[in-house]
């Protein structure tokens, strides 16, 4: 059944725009809107309750060359950075400390905590719809959310890359030499650009996952075994792993061990512009996964 | 059920709306014409009001059918969004805001200025009674100020279109009445304001026309009065009349075909009367009181609120 529904009042006009305000859909109203919700993010990304864990498992390798540094001593009472001559140590942290540690295990699960809770931890706190109820495109929201993530990730294990180079080269003979004058600076910052690239890749990754699974657990650990072996790989599926973009952008060469399978490594643009691709590759998937997203929270 | 015109950039329509959740059914086949002014949306748990809420703002997308708010679609939402607001039931906020900045930061993502955001979050917080509050965290506030500072966000950037669910849960009587004087002053300006409820009397004392929803099915909308109408012939319409003379009066009456049952009460000082035929009974009863000189106290329609259009339809389904 039914009764027409009278029309009690008239309609008000649409809200206007503010004189010297960005119109609607603009370019520099897109701008402030991503500014916003950056700056909104950037406190929960650097100081929310669960940053704490993030700001823990950076500092966690110059914490470990910390302690190294100061407790493990020679039979003499030397600090054992000594026992090290330059080309050990740019080995040691090529391969063990950087790669195998910093990167492979610190940024990688980094990077799952951070991106693959972009979305996710709005969904489970049940506060996505305060932006989705907003009037800003959700590509918008997404490309904020994956910027935001890229300052807090690329702050935190930038910071933990630079720590943890100092610490192992500035205590050893000839250390600070080889940052002031010789090619330590140059090393350093590789390691910086290969760090935030590597956060760039596997936050895109992440982001991406966050957007088709529940929990990103199991496929993120499925990725951390697919790079952990990617030097046993043939050639071809080698390119589909983002460590092996990485590997070609570190200044000092690591060896995969005598088992790896040898294939010829991208040069460094064609490793930066790849994965950059990649990654926009795999926003834009998500930013699409983002425009037909529906919320339902709960029974009415 | 009223054809829906498309196209109206003043209403809010849904034109053979569907939303399935796999199997199960959500809301089915609404068909829905909405003007400005207040807007009840009554059913019991389950029934599709938030279903229904949250397809018009496109948390939601239809499985069928289009949603139209003021001629805007959930597809365009940097248009759409600056002439909606809408509160959720959801009690949750972000962590670690003031009550302050979680509407002032919202209205910077908004795409406002710092300095407009500022003057909006000001102004907004003044109007729902948290000016004082709003330097505290939302994580210490109390049910009724979490509601009222969701409100203060939903409207903040003026919307001409607030859709609320459950605005009134956890307010105190006070609060309440104020939250109703706002809704009030925003439909006299010639705003949508869509409220759902299953407080009845509140919707009953709010609405200008409700929207009846039982099953994910509309099974009544327009203005209550209305409604109550075209139940005659099944529900007779009861008046309560309070007169010196019950008995007198009620044998009167009974000369009417239209009238079907007269109760008198137990101080026998009123009777209640059921009707086929309100204009005809109206018309009657004057009619009998200035003949018989009878003493006539007060007439109130005993069942032409919302609250017995919900039993008949909802509760007794339909019988």
């Amino acid at each position: 059944m039914s009764a027409a529904i009278s029309n009690p009042v008239p309609a008000s006009p649409a809200t206007p725009i503010a004189v010297g305000e960005p119109a609607p859909g603009s370019a520099a109203l897109r701008r402030r809107q991503l500014a916003a919700i950056i700056r909104m993010e950037l406190k929960k990304g650097f100081f929310g309750k669960r940053a704490i864990g993030l700001w823990l498992l950076a500092l966690a390798p110059p914490a470990m060359l910390a302690l190294r540094l100061f407790f493990t001593r020679d039979t003499r009472g030397d600090s054992i950075a000594e026992l090290f001559d330059l080309a050990q140590a740019q080995a040691i942290f090529a391969g063990a400390i950087y790669q195998a540690f910093l990167l492979r295990v610190i940024v990688f699960l980094g990077c799952v905590g951070i991106f693959g809770n972009l979305i996710r931890r709005e969904v489970l706190d049940r506060t996505l719809h305060y932006y989705f109820l907003a009037p800003i495109r959700r590509e918008i929201l997404v490309l904020g959310k994956y910027l935001t993530g890229l300052i807090v990730a690329g702050f935190l294990f930038g910071l933990s890359t630079v720590a943890s180079f100092l610490l192992t080269f500035a205590p050893i003979p000839g250390g600070t030499r080889f940052l002031l004058q010789g090619p330590g600076l140059g090393h350093l910052f590789a390691y910086v650009a290969t760090t935030l690239l590597a956060c760039v890749g596997y936050g895109a990754i992440f982001l991406t996952l966050g957007f088709f699974f529940r929990s990103p657990a199991i496929p993120a650990l499925l990725i951390f075994g697919w790079e952990g072996i990617h030097f046993l790989l043939p050639p071809l599926l080698k390119k589909a792993s983002v460590i092996h973009y990485l590997q070609s952008l570190m200044p000092v060469p690591v060896s995969d061990g005598p088992l790896a399978l040898l294939s010829d490594a991208p040069s460094k643009p064609v490793a930066v512009i790849g994965l950059l691709i990649f990654a926009g590759l795999l926003v834009a998937i998500s930013a699409r996964r983002a425009r037909g997203m529906e919320i339902k929270y709960e029974e009415d | 059920m009223s054809a829906p015109t498309k196209g109206t950039n003043d209403q809010i329509v849904l034109d053979n709306v569907s939303k399935f959740y796999g199997e199960v059914l959500g809301v089915n086949r609404i068909d829905l014409t909405i003007p400005p002014g207040i807007t009840g949306l009554v059913g019991p748990n389950g029934s599709g009001k938030t279903t229904l809420m949250n397809l018009l703002v496109g948390l939601l997308r239809p499985s069928a059918g289009t949603v139209s708010v003021r001629g805007l679609s959930p597809d365009r939402p940097e248009t759409m969004f600056r002439e909606i607001g809408f509160a959720t039931q959801v009690d949750a906020f972000p962590t670690g805001v003031t009550g302050f900045e979680f509407v002032e930061l919202l209205l910077r993502v908004y795409g406002f200025s710092a300095s407009d955001a500022k003057a909006r979050a000001t102004k907004a917080l003044d109007r729902v009674g948290l000016t004082e509050a709003g330097g505290r965290k939302v994580a210490g506030y109390s049910k009724g100020m979490r509601q009222r500072i969701k409100l203060a966000q939903a409207m903040a950037h003026d919307p001409s279109v607030l859709i609320l669910d459950e605005p009134l849960n956890g307010l105190d009587p006070m609060a309440r009445a104020e939250v109703i004087a706002l809704f009030r002053e925003l439909s006299t300006a010639g705003k949508h304001v869509l409220v759902s409820s299953h407080i009845l009397h509140e919707v009953d004392l709010i609405s200008d026309q409700v929207v009846l929803l039982n099953g994910g099915y509309v099974v009544a909308e327009g203005e209550i009065g209305g409604v109550r109408d075209e139940m005659e012939e099944e529900h007779p319409v009861q008046v309560m009349i309070r007169c010196d003379q019950p008995s007198l009066l009620a044998s009167k009456l009974f000369e009417a075909d239209h009238v079907v049952e007269a109760r008198i009460t137990n101080d026998r000082r009123g009777l209640l009367v059921s009707t086929k035929d309100a204009d005809g009974f109206h018309l009657l009863l004057n009619r009998i009181v200035l003949e018989n000189n009878l003493a006539v106290e007060s007439i109130v329609p005993a069942d032409a609120d919302v609250h017995a259009v919900y039993q008949y339809l909802i509760e007794q389904g339909g019988r």
